[in-house]
């Protein structure tokens, strides 16, 4: 039985080369399809690329979605690293 | 933990082979065997088919190897190596990918547990990344 899940964030940073790799690994943990969309713009999570291409910065609203049996699990890491890897300021 | 797929970088420069590995190694976490072979064996700008030989045996893990080659003449050696007999091992793929992107993308992939497959293709969409 799929499973959906959803949040969203509001970065305390922008979202740089380095976290953007730290989610895209974690995403590829799971099961479940991640998604990440700012704004009109979507990136499957486990493209790096993608989700550098997004251009996430400071003050940006993050929607992170996931469907698939963990997806729950998903979408709370991926906020996790979204959360840790803006505040820090990298 | 299951064995990562391997990633050399061919280049014409040992330094910019070098400074994509940092920089995918980086992003991938760390967490990935990514190794050069940049430039010709008496370090002038060329590529060597020796050098890509050995890097090859030092990036096996067992998973497999993506072979990301800048261009021109590092393509042609590695074409060349895996259109041999015996040069390389059978795992060994080349990506038809951007360097930088390329590299970056399949350092995330493998470092994702990716299989060969897997990097291949993260290596090869890089192809449609724009910056813009």
């Amino acid at each position: 039985m799929p499973e959906s899940s959803e949040a969203t964030i509001t970065l305390a940073g922008d979202l740089h080369a380095r976290p953007a790799g730290a989610l895209c690994v974690a995403a590829a943990k799971f099961d479940a399809t991640v998604r990440l969309s700012v704004g009109a713009s979507e990136a499957d999570a486990r493209s790096v690329l993608a989700v550098m291409q997004l251009g996430a910065s400071r003050g940006q609203e993050v929607t992170v979605s996931a469907a698939g049996p963990d997806a729950e699990a998903a979408v709370a890491a991926v906020i996790g690293i979204l959360a840790e890897a803006t505040s820090a300021g990298e | 933990m299951a064995a990562k797929v391997g990633i050399v970088l061919v280049s014409h420069s040992a330094a910019l082979a070098e400074g994509a590995a940092e920089l995918a190694g980086q992003i991938g976490g760390g967490a990935v065997t990514i190794v050069t072979a940049g430039g010709t064996d008496d370090g002038r700008i060329g590529t060597s088919a020796a050098k890509v030989q050995r890097a090859v045996q030092a990036a096996d893990g067992g998973a497999g190897i993506v072979i990301l080659p800048d261009l021109g003449s590092s393509v042609l050696t590695v074409r060349a190596l895996l259109a041999g007999p015996d040069e390389l091992p059978a795992h060994v793929v080349m990506a038809d990918a951007p360097f930088v992107e390329g590299a970056v993308a399949a350092a995330v992939a493998a470092a994702g547990d990716g299989d060969l497959d897997a990097v291949l293709e993260a290596a090869q969409e890089a192809r449609h990344a724009r910056k813009l």
